[in-house]
């Protein structure tokens, strides 16, 4: 079950909407979602959420003030859909 | 123990596949063979944990004194097992309690709406399918420009009206008042301030019309999906599709989307998506565009402005292109899962939010970045260069240092149709930011206020006009909502005549480009669409990926800009004869 994820995302032509796959591999979301965290822990797939949280801390502009687009506050932030990549095995 | 809780237990008991099971029996026996840690642990589960290499517990395990023989005859069964399962001995343990688990959740729950689709499924059946996606995309963006531009045009006469009227007044009646009228510093509060800040705040309704439009696709879970559907494109070029989402923070700034490259994964992704973000057109261009669309396609605005978005969208799929083939080469290209969000109906809340910061964002822009570039560049024009009498603050134009400037950067654009030196000017102080081009245009044509030209009139009279003329604005922008699905309740045409800036640009244009005005003002919202980022959006690009990805965009940002508009111009010009 487990390859399964792996194999449906790559062989998905575009994105995969997380619902569909559920609906593809016939598991509930919520197992999925242990599923996809487990290969998370196992570095085959990455939570981009978390890689951009984690760059998210300097901010380059001086010129937009409390409009940083570093900061949480700046009005131009839209929130993207969470995305979650598969990490190639020859990757570094 | 209970007899229900042991005929449990004996229940949950599930066999691993026959290679694994007979390790966990000998790792159990190990652990059953060292009663300290068989005390503290029962010996098939932590068999089973530790043959997942559970590293934390087999920490814990070490310390234990009897501990020896369990983690000798581990390794001799990870050994054993490592030629079947390579790595991912963890991955069959796993595997195959999911698929317990699974098993038991389809014996033991009913679910009555298990094959159920969700209204958010259906619309997405048809949003997001992969012929329907795009043109929907497209329909929803020419919707988007064509509420931008139709709800905001009344209240956008009416600042017009405002700034050039009682603002005017008001300030020349308050210099008058204190003996400062009529003077330099006149001048620099009406043709500077005024004029620049006044020229940038008139688009207010129109930014406050496209953030409000952009904030409910946000809102509903659409902006998500337009993500999704212009994956499909950019894959089939060798793109990275979630490249796109930075792109989609682009259409409000080109900083955030810089900063949003971050959730791609390798730094060719970043770079490449970094490079390409700032086509997508910002927010801060659109008052060029509704200026020169409003001039010189007077009826076809709202279609000039999509085409502006849309051709930065195909300028970046194609430079991307180029780039995947030359000089940022890949493989192949990644491959995703995505979480839509549920469609909903929009929040008011959120909505006022997102509209009202975005807007409040450009007015502070006004008043500090433009407000100061303003000033700057009325200075520029009053110093004189050239011209025998010329003084201080009475100098014509074009012998200021300002002009001096931007007229002998004028030839670069004269191919492109527009080198006259105003035109240049406004360009080069674009570089600041998007919005000040709008504002160099207004200042460097020292547009004559049409209420200089009536009769003076009271405070009074303008507090009343301000009023009226406000009152006016709001029904003909509640008129242009039905006529935006094709019901004109005004019944007659009553488009608003050119203002005095729009027509010297006008003029101006025609002589630049030997009659070619059109063209020439085309080429031009061609070449803002495309050429070098402001400053803030270059500062962005040298944090993320460094000064020679950063000289990279300019440049490069620039030459494609150039190319573009002279093709616009040059090849406009061929097919017209």
């Amino acid at each position: 079950m487990l390859w399964k994820i792996l194999h449906e995302i790559e062989a998905a032509q575009g994105p995969l909407d997380l619902n569909e796959l559920s609906r593809r591999l016939d598991v509930d979301r919520s197992v999925l979602d242990g599923m996809i965290q487990f290969w998370v822990r196992k570095g085959r797939l990455v939570d981009d959420a978390s890689v951009a949280g984690q760059a998210t801390t300097v901010c380059a502009s001086h010129t937009c003030g409390r409009n940083c687009p570093s900061s949480p506050a700046c009005p131009f932030t839209m929130k993207l859909p969470r995305t979650i990549s598969l990490i190639p095995l020859d990757a570094d | 123990m209970t007899a229900p809780r042991l005929q449990a237990r004996a229940t949950l008991y599930f066999p691993y596949d026959a290679a694994i099971e007979a390790e966990i029996e000998r790792v159990s026996a190990a652990i059953d063979g060292a009663p300290q840690l068989a005390a503290k642990y029962a010996a098939r589960w932590l068999a089973v944990q530790l043959l997942e290499g559970d590293a934390a517990l087999l920490a814990k395990v070490s310390d234990f004194p009897d501990a020896g023989q369990v983690i000798a005859v581990l390794a001799e069964s990870r050994a054993r097992l490592q030629p079947i399962y390579g790595d991912d001995i963890d991955v069959a343990l796993v595997d195959r309690r999911y698929a317990f688990v699974h098993r038991v959740v389809q014996d033991a729950v009913v679910q009555r709406d298990a094959h159920r689709v969700s209204p958010s499924d259906k619309i997405d059946r048809v949003v997001t399918h992969p012929v329907l996606g795009i043109p929907i995309f497209l329909a929803l963006m020419w919707l988007v420009f064509k509420m931008t531009i139709d709800a905001s045009a009344p209240l956008l006469d009416w600042i017009e009206l405002v700034m050039a009227g009682p603002v005017t007044n008001l300030l020349g009646a308050l210099l008058n008042s204190v003996r400062l009228g009529g003077g330099w510093v006149e001048s620099l509060l009406v043709d500077g301030v005024v004029a620049g800040v006044g020229g940038v705040l008139v688009f207010i309704p129109v930014m406050f019309a496209l953030y409000l439009v952009l904030a409910v696709l946000e809102d509903c879970g659409y902006m998500a999906r337009a993500a999704m559907v212009m994956d499909r494109p950019m894959r089939k070029i060798g793109l990275q599709g979630k490249s796109f989402l930075p792109m989609v923070v682009g259409f409000g700034c080109s900083v955030p989307a810089i900063y949003a490259t971050r959730t791609l994964e390798n730094r060719r992704d970043r770079l490449l998506t970094g490079l390409l973000t700032p086509f997508m057109s910002c927010s801060a261009r659109l008052p060029v565009y509704v200026l020169f669309a409003a001039i010189f396609f007077p009826q076809y605005a709202s279609l000039a402005i999509f085409a502006m978005y849309l051709l930065g969208i195909a300028v970046a799929i194609g430079i991307g292109f180029l780039l995947n083939h030359t000089l940022l080469k890949t493989s192949e290209p990644s491959h995703f899962i995505m979480e839509l969000p549920p469609y909903r109906l929009p929040m008011l809340r959120n909505v006022w939010r997102q509209m009202w910061e975005r807007t409040a964002s450009f007015i502070r822009n006004a008043w500090t970045i433009i407000l100061t570039v303003s000033i700057v560049l009325w200075f520029l024009l009053a110093i004189p260069v050239r011209g025998e009498h010329a003084t201080f603050g009475a100098v014509a134009i074009e012998d200021s240092v300002f002009g001096a400037v931007a007229g002998a950067a004028a030839p670069v654009f004269a191919p492109l149709g527009f080198g006259s030196w105003q035109a240049s000017g406004a360009l080069i102080s674009g570089f600041v930011a998007k919005e000040v081009v709008v504002a160099t245009l207004a200042q460097v044509y020292r547009v004559e206020l049409p209420a200089a030209a009536t009769p003076p009139t009271t405070l009074l009279e303008d507090a009343a006009l301000v009023v009226t003329s406000f009152g006016q604005a709001m029904l003909d922008t509640l008129k242009s909502i039905p006529r935006m699905v094709g019901i004109d309740l005004a019944g007659a045409d009553d488009a608003a005549e050119p203002t005095a800036l729009m027509r010297a640009v006008q003029t101006d244009f025609a002589a630049a480009s030997g009659g070619h005005g059109a063209l020439a003002g085309l080429a031009f919202m061609v070449f803002v669409l495309l050429y070098t980022p402001c400053m803030a959006a270059v500062a962005a690009a040298k944090h993320e990926f460094g000064v020679k990805w950063m000289w990279v965009s300019v440049l490069g940002q620039f030459a494609v800009a150039w190319l573009a508009a002279f093709i616009v111009f040059q090849g406009g010009r061929w097919l017209l004869g």
